[in-house]
């Protein structure tokens, strides 16, 4: 395997782990588990803007991530 | 395509049985309290509209059961009548959907065994049971109707022993005096899309055509008389639920029938109740990830998702890939416990599922006249069109979150289809231009929080340098996995 596939896996394991943290975010922020959005200060109007940003960002950066760690 | 040869024994009876058994879910009991809430003594007349609501699509499943002699339910009908991306969105939704009821199924097991240990954690209860139940079906598990037509008659008798009991109750001077239901129209409809997942898994009859006799005259006598039953029974047993126990008393119960029972027969119907119930809600379990997996598996198979789902364990001979994934989803879903989102999820699939299917045999009677049908969906094309009509109006009652995930769910599907079937090069530039451009975003709000053009409010001192370097991490893996993918070989 070379340097650039090792670099690939790795840094497409590290987007993966990125956009799935992101996915659990949005999640705990949707349904306020430890009352996240009083403590982050997000607005419950607002709350519908952030979690199509983060599911968005989360889901790009899956799936960017799983074509970089499955890289032939 | 090889479909592996069954032995066609399942007669009349035991082909109701399916029908009904798939339909019995612990989870039914549970929802039913909920909207006894929303509904109050209307739902009574409600349980039966959404049965014959349901009845409507099933005479489509019939049609297309016995026509198609293949596995895959809706999946595989809708790849008959449209292929592409249609059948791939079918076989998607169907997983999902098999994936949130597998997720009901447990929750509903833990709201109905919590009645008797109310000291029991619900969501790590139901989290349990899907481990346990993934494992079961890792090693493999044979598909008895036998042993299904056993459990059904067992639980079919301890509801039967309920209502008789209940009934006599409701006769009796303890009973609670009715009341009017004040709920406007508009809670009608919100409660029939809710209570329309009391029918669903009465398709199993349809998926199991190649192990019916003579399925031309079993299968629709199978599907009517499974839906009378289910009808009679689910409309009994609500009957006599809101007869002894208030519509709104019962909505705040964990397991509305066990506390129904408590009052009409004491202790020990309570405890007879959570037995049969919990049987019901362990087998829907199975059941639900046998099939997730199963659709899983067949949509790997023909080429529409990665094809390690569709690998086979060398000694359980069981799609184990598939099972883990299917049940690591079922996992977060049934950690929230929350019921209605999952109840209104279930649906939303299944009514997208029951749409297609009643399409699908409009597209086929179309573009195959002469193939040959055993049964003919009665009316045509009234059922079908009026199976799509009810589907249609009862997703404008779906709870509005549950309709942006469906949304969102759709557009995921959108992008698994094109990457599997688009130039997967040129996706991937693609995905590198759009990872360069959030890297670079990245990067800039990093820099106008180290320059504090943009102040955290409320927070300590540390939580801003921490943000900051945890934003320039995320810019950094960007802009890395940008180039990555854009300097990829075309292989």
């Amino acid at each position: 395997m070379n340097a650039k596939r090792i670099l690939s896996k790795i840094v497409g394991l590290i987007q993966t782990a990125i956009g799935g943290l992101t996915m659990f975010f949005a999640f705990f922020l949707f349904y306020n588990l430890f009352a996240i959005q009083a403590v982050l200060g997000f607005s419950a109007e607002g709350i519908g803007l952030y979690l199509w940003a983060f599911i968005i960002f989360g889901l790009l950066s899956i799936i960017s991530g799983l074509f970089l760690f499955y890289e032939q | 395509m090889d479909e592996p040869h069954l032995k066609r024994d399942l007669g009349l009876i035991r082909t109701t049985m399916l029908g009904i058994g798939g339909s019995l879910s612990a989870a039914n009991f549970v929802i039913i309290g909920e909207a006894a809430g929303m509904a109050g003594y209307a739902i009574v007349p409600i349980v039966v509209v959404c049965g014959f609501l349901s009845l409507l699509t099933m005479f489509s499943y019939a049609e297309l059961g016995t026509a198609i002699p293949l596995a895959g339910g809706e999946y595989t009908f809708a790849k008959v009548a449209y292929g592409g991306f249609t059948s791939f969105l079918t076989g998607w939704f169907e997983w999902l959907s098999n994936m949130f009821y597998t997720a009901l199924s447990a929750i509903g097991f833990a709201y109905v065994v919590s009645y008797l240990f109310p000291q029991i954690n619900l969501p790590l209860t139901a989290v349990i049971v899907v481990i346990v139940f993934a494992i079961i079906n890792l090693r493999g598990t044979k598909e008895t109707a036998t042993a299904e037509t056993i459990i059904t008659i067992i639980v079919l008798a301890i509801l039967a022993i309920f209502v008789i009991g209940g009934w006599s109750f409701v006769q009796g001077p303890q009973a609670a005096p009715p009341s009017a239901s004040p709920i406007g129209i508009l809670g009608i409809f919100a409660a029939t899309a809710y209570l329309f997942e009391l029918y669903l898994g009465a398709e199993a009859v349809a998926a199991a055509q190649a192990e019916v006799k003579n399925p031309g005259r079993n299968i629709p006598l199978a599907i009517v008389l499974s839906a009378v039953v289910l009808i009679a029974l689910y409309t009994s047993v609500v009957s006599v639920a809101v007869g002894i126990v208030p519509p709104d008393v019962l909505s705040h119960q964990s397991s509305p029938i066990a506390f129904v029972a408590e009052q009409a027969l004491g202790p020990a119907g309570a405890i007879l109740i959570t037995v049969g119930l919990a049987i019901a809600g362990l087998a829907a379990t199975n059941e639900a990830i046998l099939a997730q997996s199963r659709v899983l598996y067949a949509m790997s198979r023909d080429g529409y998702l990665p094809k390690g789902l569709c690998k086979v364990h060398k000694r359980f001979c069981t799609p184990h890939v598939a099972i883990i994934v299917g049940a690591i989803f079922t996992v977060i879903f049934a950690a929230t416990g929350f019921v209605n989102f999952v109840v209104y999820a279930v649906n939303l699939g299944f009514i997208i599922g029951f749409s297609i299917v009643n399409l699908s045999v409009i597209k086929l009677r179309k573009i195959a006249p002469h193939l040959k049908r055993p049964f003919k969906a009665p009316l045509y094309p009234l059922t079908p069109i009026a199976g799509i009509v009810a589907s249609a109006f009862l997703i404008l009652f779906i709870e509005p979150s549950v309709l942006i995930l469906g949304l969102e769910l759709g557009i995921v599907a959108l992008l698994v289809y094109y990457i599997r079937m688009v130039g997967h090069h040129r996706i991937r530039i693609a995905f590198g231009g759009i990872s360069l451009g959030l890297g670079g975003f990245f990067a800039f709000v990093a820099y106008l929080l180290g320059t504090n053009s943009i102040v955290l409010h409320g927070v300590s001192q540390e939580v801003p340098t921490l943000v900051f370097y945890v934003l320039l991490f995320v810019s950094i893996i960007q802009v890395l996995a940008g180039i990555l993918n854009l300097i990829a070989s075309d292989r």
